[in-house]
């Protein structure tokens, strides 16, 4: 390299270029979003196949409601028959996710956190519903919050054979969910996200005006350690 | 901004499978260069910065074309200079670089330089810049890319959409036009 080429080197070091923005959040989204609305098309399709052959081969459906409880903006119903759902992965039908800030601008959610744990982002779902992945026990465990806007905002309906037992969270009320059910959630605006099957249990309690909804592989002892640590 | 993690390859793979932790970690680890490269083609930031987001998604729904093995980084930088190439087509002026405040700044072990020194290596930057700044486009878009991004040659001709042997042809007038441009200035 000669010795124009070396200053022109050095000049590339001292040239005032702009900050560079934090692409990260806008390109994640964008891409979320392109993958979901085709994600949201092969399932729409899996539905109507599985919808068809369901009116075949069963001659009435039968979803009777059998009980309720209402906890903040949640109410869970049980049924005899839970209603055909998709089945969700823990990755799946969160949202699209945004820093932990963003989430909170966009959704006026304060977010609590058990201490320590501070994730590098949250999913934001319709414009209310914030949810963050975390690790305990070994294990991903999915915390939901969302502001208390109006009983039945998120809905769980729960099968017959699962258990529901009131108990409560730093002397607030609290539900916990183990067995077969399903998630259902209405934001703000006429947001509607059509019930998916969800996998492990469900602890939900009061924070403040706030619900929030702690799902995974945990023992009921676990889940209920882990929701007074996050305050 | 890391240049490249150790195991590209492997994060190139989740990304193509979907897994958007991998995805997001290739893009911080590139946003910063391409950011730049589309600031040096577009010549503002706001055109930079939509650029460098579009190429980002466009590469991510073409995952599938990327070849295995090959090295990403210049695979990123021809699509977000494309983006970038197309906002100049049809943008107005650009804006002209500039130099940091602090170029003159010592760096640790330097002899410190006398004020007449520093005065004096600061305005030939500055003739050396204006120079490059007064190149035909094409040729200043090599001496930028080439010189001021520290791209290597093959990631010069991608960013610019042309062969590598162009690249040097005009890497080889513009450093001529830029010696005849200095000596004529005294530099």
């Amino acid at each position: 390299m000669n010795e124009l080429e070396l200053r022109l080197e050095e000049l590339g070091r001292e040239v005032a270029f702009p900050p560079t923005p934090d692409l990260a959040p806008a390109v994640l989204e964008r891409t979320y979003r392109k993958r979901v609305a085709w994600g949201r098309a092969s399932v729409a399709v899996a539905l109507a196949v599985v919808a068809l052959a369901a009116a075949f081969s069963v001659p009435q459906a039968r979803t009777a409601i059998l009980d309720f409880f209402h906890l903040g903006g949640a109410t869970v119903v049980r049924v005899d028959t839970l209603p055909q759902t998709t089945e969700r992965s823990h990755a799946a039908g969160l949202g699209f996710p945004v820093t932990l800030q963003e989430a909170q601008r966009r959704t006026r959610v304060r977010l609590v956190l058990p201490p320590g744990e501070r994730p590098s982002r949250a999913y934001v779902l319709g414009d209310a519903l914030v949810t963050v992945v975390l690790k305990a026990y070994g294990k991903a465990v999915l915390l939901s919050e969302f502001g208390s806007f109006g009983p039945g905002s998120l809905q769980k309906l729960v099968a017959q054979e699962a258990d529901v037992e009131t108990t409560r969270v730093n002397g607030g009320e609290a539900l916990w969910i183990a067995g077969p059910h399903a998630f259902e959630y209405f934001g703000r605006n006429g947001f509607h996200q059509a019930p998916v099957r969800e996998q492990g249990n469900v602890l939900l309690w009061l924070h403040g005006d706030q619900t929030l909804r702690l799902e995974g592989p945990l023992t009921k002892a676990q889940a209920l350690e882990l929701a007074r640590r996050t305050r | 901004m890391v240049d490249r993690p150790l195991d590209e390859a492997g994060l190139v793979e989740r990304a193509r499978s979907g897994d958007l932790d991998a995805w997001e970690t290739i893009v911080r680890t590139h946003q910063g260069l391409a950011f730049r490269t589309a600031y040096l083609l577009t010549g503002n930031a706001a055109d930079a910065e939509e650029a460098a987001q579009d190429g980002f998604v466009k590469a991510y729904r073409a995952f599938g074309r990327f070849r295995r093995g090959a090295e990403l980084r210049p695979w990123l930088l021809r699509i977000v200079a494309n983006e970038a190439r197309n906002r100049r087509r049809s943008a107005g002026r650009r804006e002209r670089l500039a130099l940091r405040a602090s170029a003159a700044e010592v760096r640790p072990g330097d002899a410190v330089p006398s004020p007449e020194a520093a005065l004096l290596a600061g305005e030939q930057r500055e003739r050396l810049l204006a120079a490059v700044e007064a190149l035909p486009d094409d040729q200043r878009d090599a001496i930028a890319c080439r010189y001021l991004l520290g791209l290597t040659g093959a990631e010069t001709a991608a960013a610019l959409g042309v062969r590598a042997g162009t690249v040097k042809s005009r890497l080889s007038r513009a450093l001529a036009r830029l010696r005849e441009t200095l000596e004529e200035g005294g530099a």
